[in-house]
């Protein structure tokens, strides 16, 4: 186990710049996230902390020490591949055990920490076959028990759920938590998608073009958005951002309201919006409307309502819960 | 129905054209002295072996197959792994000079051997391996390194190298990654390279005959001209010695048949 810290990171593959001045600390046991939109250099990010690719400038340190110049298996880290990357003529106890043998280390004692982590990720049954004979859950899994038979000091994954279908990532991504939670090993997870960034993280570092928007705990970045950006990303459906007179009203360029933040009312409504589309969830209702002046407009309402497309709605927002940003979309006031 | 005929009849045809040189010699070398004067395409009437006998004792088959066993074994072994970890450091590696030394191997895979054969042979003679086995390897070997390397490139590159880095992160080295994750799922191309070497090896006449002069260091190519003089021509020994010649690599591609038309194939599709 240990910490990491990440200097004035930079990388570059020739004469395009993909990370800039990358600043982060990470504590002993923590779960960070990695999320931002594709192409932001979250992967690149990870693959110089593994030591798979050379750091242009800046220094990282793990658990104290100056590791730029270390190779991949002197960081002692383990790294989880979105495409699994299997050896495919091992079966699944020589692929857990691959980097133990490799250290030589005696038959009796593979086996048994390879059994062990079979156990932790239900893999026992699984333990002769290879991975041509898996399914693609099973192959995370056995992904993961390659990392984790190694006892690492930090873990990387990237974006190690996304070739799952819906029901089965969350059933992961639970499970990757509970993992952490039992392990208590730093984790350093890549996800594009912010629900999962949300509900595993302890603290989320938010990527966009190769820089470090935000840093910070999932309800820091929800109830205050360093940028625009950040609040446009984090929350499901995403933050109103509405420009022009609206946002003047308020002093600011731009206002972002959370669809969570907005209700349907009959007296005193801020503004009027037609309907044009309704999704009924359940357990939440989101509702599209049109209002003039303003633009589309995204309202999400606990609970089952019967709104239909074509009416004329009153809104009314929580006006504490808004955010105003100046033009280069920083937080005003 | 009649273009199907019409199909069949050019396939057949095709098949009894290309299968029957190698029937008539086999037809040759069974037949008996008094029977030889029968046309070549008829079948030997009473069969004898008497033929590949004389081949093998008198004609000195038995040394020369030894040779060329030896040679073309070695050839194929340090074949398959000079290119394939040459291929390996060209693909999964990254060093200063890559660029110039792919592009010396795409000049080598362009240069026919009969162009350079005198320079090669006063190389092989500097060396001081004239009439060693040795010097014909080496030949061999660098003559056909470009194009076995360029093989094993085009498999190596089939593989994710996300393979490569996951053994990375797991602690391997270089060499370890190339034996016991590389070469282990590259047996088509390491079959496939095995196989084409020893064939070119073993039917090879011109770099044999060149840096060979001594008859006991000689190979079975070389050993059927001793059967063609410049007036007369023992036909049955020829056909004996080509059907004795013929006979390893036959049963090496029955044997390996599976694998070397995937290994021909891999690489070019994916
Ligand atoms: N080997 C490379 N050579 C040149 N540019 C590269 C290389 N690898 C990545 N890049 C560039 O670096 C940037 C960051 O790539 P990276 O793979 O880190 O993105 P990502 O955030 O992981 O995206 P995704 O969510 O799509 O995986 C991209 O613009 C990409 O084009
Ligand atoms: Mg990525």
């Amino acid at each position: 186990m240990a910490d990491l810290e990440l200097q004035n990171i930079q990388k570059s593959y020739g004469a395009t710049k993909v990370l800039h001045d990358i600043n982060l600390k990470i504590d002993d046991g923590e779960f960070v996230v990695f999320v931002g939109p594709s192409g932001c250099g979250k992967s690149t990010l990870l693959r110089l902390i593994a030591g798979l690719d050379d750091i242009t400038g800046g220094e990282l340190f793990i658990g104290g020490q100056p590791s730029k110049k270390l190779s991949p298996k002197q960081r002692n880290i383990a790294m989880v591949f979105q495409s699994y990357a299997l050896y495919p003529q091992m079966t699944v106890a020589e692929n857990m055990g691959f980097s133990l043998s490799l250290e030589r280390r005696p038959k009796p004692e593979i086996r048994e920490k390879v059994e062990e982590a079979a156990r932790t990720l239900k893999l026992e049954a699984l333990l002769d076959r290879k991975p041509g004979q898996l399914s693609g859950g099973q192959r995370q899994r056995v992904a993961i028990g390659r990392a984790i038979v190694r006892n690492p000091q930090v873990f990387l994954l990237d974006e190690p759920l996304s070739n799952l279908d819906a029901a089965l990532r969350t059933e992961t991504r639970v499970e990757i938590g509970e993992l952490h939670q039992r392990l208590k090993t730093t984790m350093i997870y890549v996800t594009h998608d912010q629900v999962e960034a949300m509900t595993m993280a302890d603290r989320i570092v938010i990527l966009n073009a190769g820089r470090i928007e935000q840093v910070g705990t999932p309800m820091e970045l929800y109830n205050s958005p360093a940028t625009e950006f950040v609040a446009s990303f984090i929350g499901s459906p995403k933050m109103n951002l509405i420009t022009g007179p609206a946002a003047s009203e308020y002093q600011a360029v731009t206002i972002g309201i959370r669809p969570e933040h907005f209700d349907i009312v009959t007296d005193a409504p801020h503004w009027q919006g037609q309907i044009t589309l309704v999704e009924r969830l359940g357990h939440n209702t989101i509702v599209y409307a049109r209002v003039p002046d303003v633009g589309p407009v995204t309202i999400s309402l606990e609970g089952q309502h019967d709104y239909e497309v074509g009416q004329t709605v009153g809104l009314g927002a929580d006006l504490s819960k808004v955010h105003r940003f100046d033009s280069a979309g920083r937080p005003v006031g | 129905m009649a273009a199907r005929y019409l199909v069949f009849g050019v396939l057949a045809l095709i098949a009894f054209l290309m299968t029957a040189p190698s029937a008539m010699t086999l037809f040759t070398a069974l037949k008996p002295p008094e029977e030889l004067i029968r046309p070549a395409w008829t079948p030997p009437t009473a069969i004898t072996f008497e033929n590949f006998g004389r081949v093998w004792t008198d004609g000195g088959f038995r040394r020369y197959f030894l040779n060329t066993v030896l040679i073309s074994t070695v050839d194929a072994i340090v074949m398959i792994v000079l290119a394939s970890m040459t291929a390996y450091a060209m693909v999964f590696m990254s060093f200063r000079g890559k660029l110039a030394l792919q592009v010396l191997f795409v000049v080598g895979l362009m240069i026919p051997v009969t162009a350079i054969i005198l320079p090669l042979y006063t190389t092989v003679r500097s060396l001081g391996l004239i009439n060693t086995h040795l010097g014909v390897i080496f030949a061999d070997l660098a003559l056909a390194m470009p194009v076995f390397v360029f093989m094993f490139s085009s498999y190596f590159v089939s593989i994710p190298k996300a393979l490569h880095e996951a053994a990375r992160v797991d602690g391997a080295t270089e060499l370890q990654i190339y034996r016991r994750v590389v070469m282990p799922i590259s047996i088509p191309a390491i079959i496939t390279t095995g196989l084409l070497e020893f064939m070119w090896s073993w039917n090879d006449l011109l770099l044999r005959l060149v840096l060979l002069p001594r008859d006991g260091m000689r190979t079975l190519s070389v050993g059927l001209l001793n059967f063609q003089g410049v007036q007369t021509r023992d036909v049955a020994g020829i056909s004996a010695g080509a059907v004795i010649m013929a006979i390893p690599v036959i049963l090496l591609f029955l044997f390996f048949q599976r694998h070397f038309v995937r290994g021909m194939t891999a690489g070019a599709v994916k």
